[in-house]
């Protein structure tokens, strides 16, 4: 019987296995392997062992430095932005009257919307002579250059994908705020809770693993900026809206320095895993203190 | 050779140091009824699953009709099983699930019909034939799952707890459906039940359980009235038989709140000049308050003072403290007393049981 | 149930949502408007309110779309994606949805191991390993083939873990009860455990459907043929080509668009439970 399950298990997790070998493991490895070396793409015969010397030239590569404080403009931007205004969304839509539904689709519309329509719509919109800018010129703005400058496009680029963004993280927190048991408001009102006290006091906590989660996933998704600015700016002005994820790409498959590409991956794997563990550590965390926090209230 | 035989058949999982199920040994034979009955964990249900060939044997060899199946696939052991919890398929019609099974085991489509015609008719599903599972009640879905069982001709019937998800009126209506089937088919049938009433009320024979061992194999009413052991005359009868630790002298039974009776030589003789500390044990219908017992046993009667009653209509409970223990007694309707009351009571010497303290082996059965 | 001050409240609540959904939707209320439009009447209504409302139906109407149709290979486009999505999504139940199940119901060796592996494997960004998949694929002489192209996208960590999160509270005894009726344990997957999974198999479809149709990088990386585009390839070249006007721009995104509207509102509920999955699978 024992034999006949690893035969079975093997014939239903072989597929799967295969592709992950050749598709994950396998890429994982050679990037790790190939971030020693001076791997050329088109002459890969002259490859060299270089040992850490990637890992200290990519601090010395001004480009990889401003792609690297540019990521973080944009994370600083779209998080607080994005989190902030999906859990104030799903607040008003939970307690709204009317429309619930609606206001789910409304503001879930470009989640599903590709990030190269979005990006192309978005040009038309910012372009000097479009939609934003003859608006704003009713209330007496002059026209803003947005993605054709240096100083706008970053700005102009991150509140475009708050707006792509912003409904995915607003349906996670209404599903949150559909499981927060009805009693503990009810048990609240009882105890003559005032509405800010019971947010404060129920929303809050109960959701704060949620919250945790919405943070680093968003911050995560920012750190990949990628299309936006290939799409709409191709990493200028100036390579102001240049990122990490469109340096490594561009490093890659277009100067086809596989050693250096690499070495930036592995950076940025490591700075996306930490960020993962971050967040474990804290909702786990929390999940202990608030065992703690019961225990000591019933006693 | 008997239909079915258990050759000291075992089961240790891994990282147990125990057997879940020790030197099981048991023969079946073609047609018969038996159901194991134990409390949760006793094995039974491992037992049963060994037999389905769900359940490695790790120990000992099974029979089935002659065949050796210790290696043999649950689908080639000519079995079907009634699961606890139905176990219908959930995206199929009552129809559809009954054949199921024969359209596997490429059966043509007419005589596949017909079979589940037959099933159907007889299960009283007419009206059901297209519903699926969930638009089915307990009742219902048990019934599909009799269906899936009888329209494959298997020789032998496994059923795990079949009714232990119904409400208790369905339970009762259901139990004669189970066993008028079983008379029709005529099939082999092994059913595992907690509920000593199921095992007492549909087996031929009952085999109970306890820690992975079996305690005793018998009739219905062999095990009721000849307990091999103080477990197996506690688990079968309700209420529960009354136990009493006594100490044994010759003839005379003294109890621990100094109470005693004097043993008929007919109980003597069973327990064979055994004397020393020991459990009485007594059904309550075995307590006697009427009249012409009291005659009869005169010198041993009792008294104590009604603690609770249960009044049941045909029967009633009379609840006491007696010999350091807490007693009950079995009483017609015609005489029912009240909480306060004296009762004096007599024990009827031929049905008393007496269990070693250590072991609970029953003397009175050896 | 509601005091009269939480009700004007929660009254307040809808007016100020339905100001900001309006502006929050003006892009896309804006797009379908001027697709309808040459871009001479888009510029002139750009001040005007009537930015935000189609053209009146005139025989001009479709002009932009008829173009697009007829003077660009857009149409073979969205049916390449179409056909890419439809394989994939085929392939990805299938290999995902038998490793979930085998780390959800199989006793096989290092499967505890093999599923913390998957959970792993959820947090590594996948862009970064992009570059490898194509020199992998250039290896194989698979670029600009379809087959190179769906190769990396089949298997999928999050797939696995979401269809072996429903597949472990499967009950065991329908599997027992089906091998007595002589299913064996491949038969028993497509025809007992997919029909019986038939929200998360419909989850997994819609957001491979939705990947596919979206992706951007991996397409433009694997075909430079023509005949092999992908819609938002197409898109990207179609409107990067200084041709192309600005209507016919609005009409090939609203083109873009409407497979995946359509798909929203037919699988609202699955999009919504798989989005809601990705959170509670942390609490």
């Amino acid at each position: 019987m024992k034999r006949k399950n690893s035969i079975m298990g093997m014939a239903f997790f072989g597929p799967a296995l295969v592709l992950l070998t050749l598709f994950l493991f396998l890429p994982m490895l050679l990037t790790f392997g190939f971030s020693f070396t001076d791997y050329f793409a088109l002459n890969p015969e002259l490859t060299h062992f270089v040992g850490l010397e990637n890992y200290i030239n990519i601090f010395k590569d001004e480009l990889f430095v401003q792609s690297f404080l540019n990521t973080v403009k944009f994370v600083i931007i779209i998080v607080p932005l994005q989190c902030g205004g999906a859990l104030l969304l799903a607040l008003a839509i939970h307690h709204a009257a009317h429309c619930k539904k609606y206001f789910k689709v409304a503001f879930f519309v470009p989640v599903v919307m590709s990030l190269a329509v979005v990006s192309t719509l978005w040009m038309q919109i910012y372009s000097p002579e479009g939609i934003l800018n003859t608006l704003l010129a009713n209330v007496g703005i002059d026209t803003q250059p947005f993605i054709h400058s240096a100083d706008q496009a970053l700005p102009s680029i991150a509140i475009m994908s708050v707006w792509q963004g912003v409904g995915y993280q607003m349906i996670i927190f209404l599903g949150g705020l559909q499981n927060i048991n009805p009693a503990l408001y009810e048990a609240a009102e009882m105890d003559h809770a005032s509405g800010w006290q019971k947010f404060k006091d129920i929303t809050l906590p109960e959701l704060k693993p949620l919250c945790i989660f919405v943070f680093i996933t968003v911050t995560i998704g920012a750190f990949r900026m990628l299309v936006q600015p290939m799409v709409m700016t191709g990493g200028g002005p100036d390579h102001s809206t240049y990122t990490i994820v469109y340096d490594i790409y561009e490093t890659g498959t277009v100067n086809w320095e596989m050693g250096l590409a690499s070495t930036m991956a592995i950076v940025f794997t490591i700075f996306v895993v930490i960020l993962t563990i971050i967040q474990n550590t804290l909702t786990k965390d929390k999940e202990g203190r608030k065992h703690v926090h019961k225990k000591a209230k019933t006693n | 050779m008997s239909f079915i035989e258990f050759k000291n058949v075992c089961k240790k999982y891994p990282g147990s140091d125990k057997n879940t199920v020790d030197n099981f040994n048991l023969d079946i034979e073609e047609k018969e009824f038996i159901a194991f009955v134990g409390p949760s964990g006793c094995g039974k249900s491992t037992t049963l699953r060994m037999m389905a060939g769900f359940e490695e044997i790790t120990g000992g060899e099974l029979y089935i009709d002659g065949k050796k199946v210790n290696e043999v696939a649950p689908r080639d052991r000519g079995i079907s099983m009634v699961f606890q919890n139905y176990a219908l398929y959930p995206h199929m019609t009552v129809e559809k699930n009954i054949g199921y099974g024969l359209k596997n085991m490429k059966m043509p489509a007419d005589q596949i019909k017909q079979k589940v015609d037959w099933a159907i008719n007889i299960l009283g599903l007419e009206e059901y034939r297209y519903r699926k599972p969930k638009n089915l009640s307990g009742g219902q879905r048990q019934r599909v799952a009799l269906g899936r069982a009888i329209v494959k001709n298997s020789k032998v019937f496994l059923m795990d707890e079949p009714l232990s998800n119904l409400d208790a009126k369905l339970r009762v209506s259901m139990r004669t459906e189970i066993s008028k089937l079983h008379r029709q088919i005529g099939a082999t049938t092994i059913y595992v039940t907690h509920d000593q009433v199921e095992a007492m009320t549909m087996a031929d024979r009952i085999v109970i359980m306890k820690d992975g061992v079996i305690q005793q194999v018998g009739k219905p009413m062999e095990l009721y009235d000849h307990p091999v052991n103080q477990f197996v005359a506690g688990f079968i009868g309700s209420p529960q038989m009354n136990f009493f630790n006594v100490t044994v002298d010759g003839s005379t039974v003294k109890f621990s709140d100094g109470n005693t009776i004097t043993l008929s030589e007919g109980m003597q003789k069973k327990l064979n000049g055994r004397t020393g500390e020991m459990i009485l044990g007594i059904r309550g219908e075995d307590i006697k308050l009427d009249a012409q017992n009291m005659d009869l046993n005169k010198t041993n009667v009792q008294s104590a003072v009604i603690t609770d009653t249960e009044v049941m209509g045909n029967e009633n409970n009379l609840y006491f403290s007696f010999g350091g223990a807490q007693a009950v007694a079995r009483v017609s309707k015609y005489e029912i007393s009240q909480i306060g009351d004296t009762i004096h009571f007599v024990f009827m010497p031929s049905k008393m049981h007496f269990f070693d303290k250590e072991t609970g082996v029953n003397y009175t059965e050896m | 149930m509601f005091t009269k001050k939480q009700k004007r409240i929660n009254w307040i609540l809808v007016a100020v949502l339905l100001v900001l959904s309006v502006f929050f939707l003006f892009p896309v209320i804006w797009m379908l408007a001027n697709s309808f439009k040459p871009d001479a009447a888009i510029t002139a209504d750009m001040n005007t309110i009537a930015a935000f409302i189609p053209p009146a139906l005139n025989g001009n109407f479709l002009d932009n779309y008829v173009s697009i149709i007829t003077d660009t290979s857009f149409l073979r486009y969205m049916g390449n994606t179409l056909l890419y999505a439809a394989i994939l999504i085929v392939l990805s139940i299938i290999v995902n949805g038998l490793a979930g199940y085998a780390l959800a119901k199989i006793r096989f060796p290092f499967r505890d191991q093999w599923l913390m592996i998957i959970i792993m494997l959820l947090i590594v960004p996948t862009e970064t390993v992009i570059t490898i998949h194509f020199l992998i694929i250039a290896k194989a002489g698979l670029l600009n083939t379809i087959v190179g192209y769906i190769l990396p996208l089949i298997v999928n960590p999050f797939n696995i873990f979401l269809f072996r999160q429903v597949f472990v509270s499967l009950p065991d005894d329908v599997y027992e009860a089906a091998q007595l009726d002589h299913c064996g344990p491949v038969k028993y997957f497509f025809t007992m455990v997919l029909p019986m999974s038939k929200t998360v198999v419909a989850t997994v479809s819609v957001f491979t459907f939705l990947n596919v149709w979206n992706d951007y990088l991996w397409p433009s990386l694997v075909f430079t043929s023509s005949d092999l585009l992908t819609a938002q390839i197409g898109l990207n070249s179609i409107t990067s080509n200084e041709n192309t006007t600005m209507g016919q721009t609005l009409a090939v995104i609203t083109l873009v668009t409407i497979p995946v509207i359509i798909i929203y509102s037919l699988f609202s509920k699955q999009i919504v439970e798989g989005v809601t999955s990705t959170g509670s699978k942390e609490g």
